[in-house]
């Protein structure tokens, strides 16, 4: 790449905040109610905010001399808030997902290929609407969202 | 070609007398180079599902004795890219050596660690993998484009104890200091070349720049981040002794800096203490060569310093 074609550095970025504890609870309590994470998964962790984004980032002393430098990103960005819900990402699902117990949707490989490509199937499912973590083959794919009767891909 | 295999055999020629076995290091040249991957163990413990499924897609895969986690694949020549599990971050394909900078570093948990020269961040997810995610680890690299590509692969490995930077190296911001700095430098890459397959040799680039200049810059930068007792990891990709060990012995005279000896997995060979007739610091042979046809990977050059005061 030429150097004047170069990327230069987003002028707006800054570090995100560690949540407060009151948020964090909330946090904790979507992913243990939603998909049955055990709180512990996530003790040696902070959350950190940005206006549209959680991102999980190790829990260090060193947080506060680290805000003295120009960050690209902090940490696994693990949640985005959609429309007043949270979302977790691919990233967030294919590390943790395989610590979930609720709401994992085990699909053999014909389904899995067909959500990849059309994006949205027909499905009818014993559970309730919202997200759910799809699994095919012993491995954790990602996101998918559950409606009465569908199921969306979030797989990117 | 032929003119290539006389090029590269006249390219090599200076080195004869520091590279052992050199007429099988000319052989080597003629090879591809050898593929490995390196188990993402943040997601996965046990690789059986792994080498199950690449060997259904036609790998064969053999895990690597002297190296936890590495793996050697065959065809080389195949890529790993479109693989599912790279896709879902179960695998890094890297050369073996690549590993080496970061047993030299041995990253505890805990620990504030620079990787000043990051993307796309084979040794930074090394080092989150090694440390289980508890590393505090500040990845950078001076262009955005690069970055691009390390943000990627620490989101696919799932890596959440890593920040990423835009900094140019030698100008790195002196406000925070680190526990250890690790420093895989931009250099000539000799130890990665294959006729015909792979790497360019150096004399053959237009306008070349003053590598060492560069490395030296980073090097003094690295240190002078370093906490008191802290550590430093200087590593390369190429035989060049001017990219080597003369840029760890401009270190050593400008600052207070000393020279450790370190483990590693692979054979290897003391770093020179003089080149051309130019004498190096005799802690010098405490880095370490480690020769492409030898180790049957990148040859590269390892050195692990300690901040004095």
């Amino acid at each position: 790449m030429s150097r004047k074609n170069r990327k230069k550095m987003d002028p707006r970025a800054t570090w995100p905040q560690p949540v407060s504890l009151e948020e964090r609870a909330r946090i904790l309590q979507f992913l243990e109610e939603r998909f049955g994470f055990s709180p512990e998964i996530f003790e040696p962790y902070e959350f950190l905010a940005t206006s549209k984004n959680y991102w999980l980032f190790v829990r260090t002393p060193y947080l506060g001399d680290l805000e003295k430098i120009k960050v690209q990103t902090a940490g696994l960005l693990f949640l985005r808030k959609v429309s007043g819900y949270l979302k977790p990402t691919t990233a967030a699902l294919q590390r943790f997902g395989r610590y979930a117990t609720k709401n994992l949707l085990e699909l053999d490989r014909l389904t899995l290929d067909r959500l990849r490509l059309e994006k949205k199937i027909p499905i009818e499912l014993e559970i309730e609407p919202g997200y759910v973590i799809l699994k095919c083959e012993g491995q954790i794919w990602g996101c998918a969202l559950y409606l009465p009767g569908k199921l969306i891909s979030y797989l990117p | 070609m032929a003119e290539t295999f006389e090029l590269a055999d006249r390219y090599f020629e200076r080195y004869q007398e520091i590279i052992p076995g050199y007429e099988k290091f000319l052989a080597s040249l003629a090879e591809p180079l050898p593929l490995y991957f390196r188990l993402n163990t943040l997601k996965l413990k046990d690789p059986e599902s792994v080498l199950r499924g690449l060997r259904r897609q036609g790998f064969e895969v053999e895990p690597v004795e002297r190296v936890p986690w590495f793996f050697r694949v065959e065809p080389r020549e195949a890529s790993l890219g479109n693989t599912e599990e790279y896709y879902l971050g179960l695998i890094y394909p890297m050369t073996l050596s690549s590993s080496l900078p970061v047993y030299a570093l041995e990253p505890k948990p805990g620990e504030l660690i620079l990787d000043l020269c990051a993307a796309p961040g084979s040794k930074t997810t090394q080092i989150a993998q090694v440390t289980e995610d508890r590393a505090v680890i500040v990845a950078n690299d001076r262009r955005l484009d690069r970055i691009t590509a390390l943000v990627a692969n620490l989101r696919r490995l799932g890596v959440a104890c890593a920040v990423t930077t835009v900094y140019r190296g030698e100008q790195f911001p002196m406000e925070v200091s680190f526990d250890k700095v690790l420093v895989d430098a931009p250099c000539s890459g000799e130890g990665r070349y294959r006729k015909g397959y792979e790497g360019e040799l150096l004399y053959q680039k237009e306008g070349r720049t003053n590598l060492s200049g560069i490395q030296k810059g980073l090097l003094v930068r690295a240190y002078d981040l370093l906490k008191p007792g802290g550590l430093l990891v200087y590593s390369t990709c190429t035989i060049n002794p001017e990219e080597n060990e003369a840029v760890v012995d401009y270190l050593l005279r400008k600052r207070q800096a000393e020279l450790l000896s370190w483990e590693a997995p692979l054979p290897s060979h003391p770093g020179l203490t003089e080149w051309q007739g130019r004498p190096f610091h005799p802690d010098l042979k405490k880095a370490k060569r480690f020769y492409a046809h030898e180790i049957e990977a990148v040859g590269f050059f390892v050195a692990k310093l300690r901040r004095t005061v």
